[in-house]
């Protein structure tokens, strides 16, 4: 069966693998297997787990909906991470996440004392008058 | 006629001046591309999530959620898309023409209306004209848009929704129809209109037969859940409609503006070879004159 996971900025993942894990704070955990009935189901905050042989591969989502219809797994999620290990990739999303937000505060405050000089120096050149 | 020396120097600061807007222009050119390849690749998922939602809502009964459900319209929020950085052409000031215009015809007064600024120019705009606000920290809107940057403002007005504060949230931006045109629109975000079908989806075959689902754990949470993933999303798209607007205004601005220079350069050379031919006649006569003077 096949994998598919979307995230608002593109494909991220589409592959062929054996079946899929899914695991939400909210439902618990349960498998995919191949010719599963047709099933919706959301994630909160947790991960899927794609098995294809021995290899296994995570990929962590907040706030995503799995949708598996004629063995095609949808999974549609608004932050993701594909990693090898559950622990890693939720560690590298939060990490990205918290420095994200960090840098979008500096860059309001920089704004902020940039366009304060501006207005002193503007009143200090007595440009405009 | 000025000195030679000052129209040199108009030229210098006029090339130098061209040449920030030329790299501006490329720079925007190249930055347009990327949007518009955001843009493409965040259609699947939108599609995605409007084809389950409409699934969910047409197999099951019995399920709702408030933000599908229409309010008496007493408070509207509006959230305004602009740039954090000028030199846009007129990007900002039509979508804050347009708003005003709105405003004027529909609010008797601010106290009807609550706005929610994304980017500084929005910000600074909602400052100056005095209204309600419903972030007090500017949202950025960096060229490089993820979808985390507006997490904090849809949580916002969604929360403000639920509670009853707003009764409708309605987006104003710049929508990207190509790069020399773009228009001002407004889209009612919330509430959540049913077969709200956008361009793109309608020209998707709709399937007549409907897959039957199971839904873990049952459709209510899984509506819980679509719904403001939904709202999220919509907003998220609208701003890279908007992201892409702004390059392209930004694009077609430095153009002129590079197109200008060069017009205004080339008269000023006119100007400086006159001046520098008035120079060496001055010079020719003052030299004949003293040859005759001398025999």
């Amino acid at each position: 069966m096949k994998v598919n996971v979307v995230t608002p900025s593109g494909e991220l993942y589409n592959e062929d693998v054996d079946y899929v894990v899914v695991s939400s704070q909210m439902n618990g955990e349960f498998a995919i297997l191949k010719d599963h009935i047709p099933i919706i189901s959301s994630i909160d905050k947790g991960y899927v787990k794609m098995v294809r042989g021995e290899q296994e591969l995570f990929t962590v989502i907040i706030n995503g909906v799995v949708e598996h219809n004629n063995n095609i797994v949808n999974v549609s999620a608004q932050e993701a991470h594909v990693g090898m290990s559950k622990e890693s990739a939720m560690d590298h999303l939060n990490t990205v996440r918290e420095e994200r937000l960090e840098e979008n505060r500096k860059r309001n405050f920089d704004f902020a004392k940039a366009e304060r000089e501006l207005k002193k120096n503007i009143k200090k050149a007595k440009a405009g008058k | 006629m000025a000195s030679m020396r000052e129209i040199k120097s108009r030229i210098n600061a006029t090339k130098k001046t061209s040449q920030i807007t030329k790299a501006m222009h490329m720079v925007s050119a190249s930055k347009l591309k990327k949007a518009e390849k955001l843009m493409r690749d965040y259609q699947p998922l939108m599609y995605r999530l409007q084809e389950m939602i409409d699934n969910v809502l047409e197999t099951s009964e019995d399920v709702s959620h408030p933000m599908l459900v229409k309010h008496e319209v007493e408070v509207t929020c509006y959230v305004i898309v602009s740039s954090d950085r000028g030199l846009a052409g007129p990007y900002n000031s039509s979508v804050f023409k347009a708003f005003k215009a709105h405003i004027k015809e529909h609010h008797n007064s601010n106290e009807e209306f609550i706005v929610a600024p994304i980017g500084h120019k929005a910000m600074s705009f909602a400052k100056r004209e005095n209204y309600t606000l419903l972030n007090d920290k500017p949202i950025n809107v960096r060229d490089d848009i993820q979808f985390i940057d507006f997490r904090e403002i849809t949580d916002l007005f969604m929360t403000a929704f639920l509670s009853g504060q707003v009764d409708k949230v309605v987006v104003y931006y710049n929508h990207f129809i190509n790069t020399i045109t773009q228009q001002v629109e407004s889209f009612d975000i919330l509430p959540v209109t049913q077969n709200d079908t956008d361009d793109e989806t309608e020209e998707e075959p709709q399937s007549t037969l409907k897959d039957i689902y199971a839904y873990e754990p049952n459709p209510q949470e899984i509506i819980n859940h679509l719904v403001p993933m939904y709202v999220e999303n919509t907003l998220y798209g609208i701003i890279l409609d908007a992201k892409a607007s702004e390059h392209a205004s930004r694009m077609t601005a430095m153009k002129s503006a590079t197109d200008n220079a060069e017009e205004l350069i080339q008269d000023l050379q006119l100007h400086y070879n006159r001046a520098r031919q008035a120079a060496i006649t001055i010079e020719l006569t003052d030299i004949i004159g003293g040859a005759n003077a001398v025999n």
